[in-house]
């Protein structure tokens, strides 16, 4: 079985881990960013990095696990919105009626996993039940959501809510805030279950074949379902996460943040005709878009470059995969997803 | 031939895909340790038939019995645990999955303890039961931690064949499954099917390979246009006259 193994094809087994390239572009942009301004290699940067990175990896991690059994998930930008929301004005009200600000918190952070729960649920009661394609489905419910979280709050930001909120987010561990460990924590948890678990087997089995996945006696809509709501409780979190670093519930949090997470994914290596990627990628691919985003403004190009930069990104992400998984048979993603019939 | 028992029965099944009537009035018996043809054109109703008898499909009017009970199946996950297993046409694997994890899926074996209790995985176990049932029905697979991706078609056959079988405790069920293989692999599966047979397993083979279908029979049931045209023992054919009998050039 351990046959030795020659250093041409380490190196080359090296390079077509996805993980390995990911690293070595991270390393890259700093390098790059140091380069050019050297400020930019110091903890007080990459606390801010991972001050952005920490909503972003959820939202991703819940964008992943949609992604692989098949979908898309294009609410969680707009379930950051109006989980963020609602809970500012949930707390708001505990406030003003003198209740602890552990409890007031504590009660916050309830209202953004319920309103999860709400928007996971209708997703997969649209898609499962009234079989609506996702991204029509999910599209639905981040324009309803999106809306929502303006009507509301009539546009403006939601305050008055427990003082001691804004001190929970500085970074105390390293560079990373007291959130920001938790949420490494359910992060490495979902990873273990992707790999381990049957809840993750199931995942990677109905993204790859559907129809093979219900022959094997696997509930494939209650499976769905379960990835849509994580994936929307993911985006409540995020939401509570926002209003902890802002002290305000803001019906702008989480813009764009759909394609934020896309792009995370994309970046990570995972096949947007889902049944294959891996949780890592997604994470590294986060932490790219993050160091990008905050190393562009380091070394003042204009903001709107970086949207460039991301899709340059995501362009080489997909050729490597594409360039990978052909190996010469001619049958990458791209031409498979091209002349795929029906799942 | 056959060993007398009645193990899975269809009765007066009929079913239709909103005006399209693709099965009329079917009724069929299975016996134990007894392999049965299921001929016909394309369209004929075979796949659909299937569906039914695995559970995919409920039948618009009719019953199944299996063991001489009537059977209701609500989806394939029922049929499953009743002991009826299902090669359908057309990929029963997730081509992105290793070959144990195919051959567990939905089945998969848990740690011991509490981490089993919270569905995690005895992958190695599953690595290697798999390999060993795979080779007990003979069917010889690389490492069963490979993707079935990287399989030729033959072997992803073998596999999902062998997945099937190795299953199945009463009726197996195999639609096509010689499409697209090559000579000796065709071979290979027929004699899974032999194996399944003297096992007292009862088979329900679906081919357009009438050769095949001659070979490997007991009994042959010939669809044509959602109706059963013919239901006799296979030594009551040869090849001109089944041909026949699915065109609706010989009415028997
Ligand atoms: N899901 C479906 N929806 C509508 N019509 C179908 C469906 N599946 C099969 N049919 C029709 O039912 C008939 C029988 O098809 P099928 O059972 O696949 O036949 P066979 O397997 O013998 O080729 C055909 O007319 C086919 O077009
Ligand atoms: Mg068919």
């Amino acid at each position: 079985m351990s046959s030795p193994v020659v250093a041409p094809s380490r190196i080359k087994s090296l390079f077509g881990n996805q993980q390995f390239i990911l690293l070595l572009v991270l390393f890259a942009m700093v390098a790059f960013f140091t380069w050019r301004n050297p400020v930019f290699f110091s903890n007080a940067v990459f606390g801010n990095i991972l001050a952005d990175w920490s909503p972003v990896v959820l939202i991703a991690v819940g964008e992943f696990f949609v992604i692989v059994s098949g979908g898309i998930d294009l609410s969680v930008g707009s379930t950051i919105a109006i989980s963020g929301v609602v809970s500012a004005f949930s707390m708001r009200a505990l406030t003003a009626n003198h209740v602890g600000q552990n409890m007031t918190l504590f009660l916050g952070l309830l209202t953004c996993v319920g309103i999860g729960i709400l928007v996971g649920s209708i997703n997969a009661l649209l898609i499962t039940k009234a079989r609506i394609v996702p991204f029509i489905a999910t599209l639905t419910t981040m324009g309803a959501g999106a809306g929502m979280a303006i009507v509301l709050t009539g546009g403006s930001q939601i305050g008055d809510g427990p003082a001691k909120a804004i001190s929970l987010s500085v970074p105390d561990f390293g560079p990373l805030s007291r959130p920001g460990i938790v949420i490494v924590f359910i992060v490495a948890i979902l990873w273990v279950i992707m790999g381990k678990n049957r809840f993750g087997r199931y995942t990677y089995a109905i993204g790859s074949n559907s129809f093979a996945a219900r022959a094997a006696g696997i509930n494939v809509n209650r499976h769905l379902a379960k990835v849509y709501i994580l994936s929307s409780v993911l985006a409540g979190l995020a939401g509570f996460y926002y209003y902890l670093l802002l002290s305000v519930g803001a019906p702008t949090s989480g813009q764009g943040g759909e394609l934020q997470a896309i792009a995370a994914v994309v970046i990570g290596g995972t096949a947007l005709a889902g049944g294959t990627g891996k949780l890592s990628g997604t994470v590294l691919g986060a932490l790219i878009l993050t160091t990008v985003t905050s190393g562009l403004i380091m070394i003042n190009v204009a903001a709107n470059w970086k949207q460039v930069v991301v899709a340059i990104l995501i362009a080489v992400a997909v050729l490597i995969q594409e360039f990978r998984s052909t190996g010469g048979t001619g049958s990458g993603p791209i031409r498979r997803l091209l002349t795929r019939n029906s799942k | 031939m056959t060993t007398g028992k009645v193990l899975y029965e269809v009765k007066n099944v009929s079913k239709n895909y909103g005006s399209v009537q693709a099965l009329t009035g079917v009724s069929l018996k299975l016996h134990a340790g007894e392999v049965i043809g299921l001929v016909g054109d394309n369209g004929a109703g075979k796949s659909t038939l299937v569906k039914v008898l695995s559970g995919a499909h409920q039948p618009s009017e009719g019953v199944v019995e299996l063991d001489g009970e009537e059977r209701r199946w609500d989806s394939p996950h029922d049929a499953l645990v009743a002991g009826v297993e299902t090669l359908y046409q057309d990929s029963g694997l997730a081509p992105h999955l290793s070959v144990s994890s195919n051959v567990f899926l939905g089945r998969e074996k848990f740690s011991k303890g509490l981490l089993g209790k919270l569905g995690f995985l005895a992958q190695k176990d599953m690595d290697r039961i798999a390999h060993e049932n795979l080779e007990k029905v003979g069917i010889a697979v690389p490492q069963s931690n490979r993707s079935v991706s990287q399989l030729s078609g033959g072997q992803r056959q073998a596999v999902a064949i062998g997945r099937a079988v190795s299953w199945a405790s009463k009726v197996i069920i195999l639609d096509e499954p010689t499409n697209h293989l090559g000579a000796r692999q065709a071979g290979e599966v027929l004699a899974v099917i032999q194996q399944a047979k003297k096992r007292g397993l009862g088979v329900i083979f679906i081919s357009h390979t009438l050769p095949h279908v001659l070979q490997v029979t007991d009994r042959i049931v010939v669809l044509r246009l959602g109706k059963i045209v013919a239901d006799a023992p296979t030594s009551t054919f040869d090849a001109e006259s089944l041909l026949g009998t699915i065109t609706g050039l010989i009415e028997k």
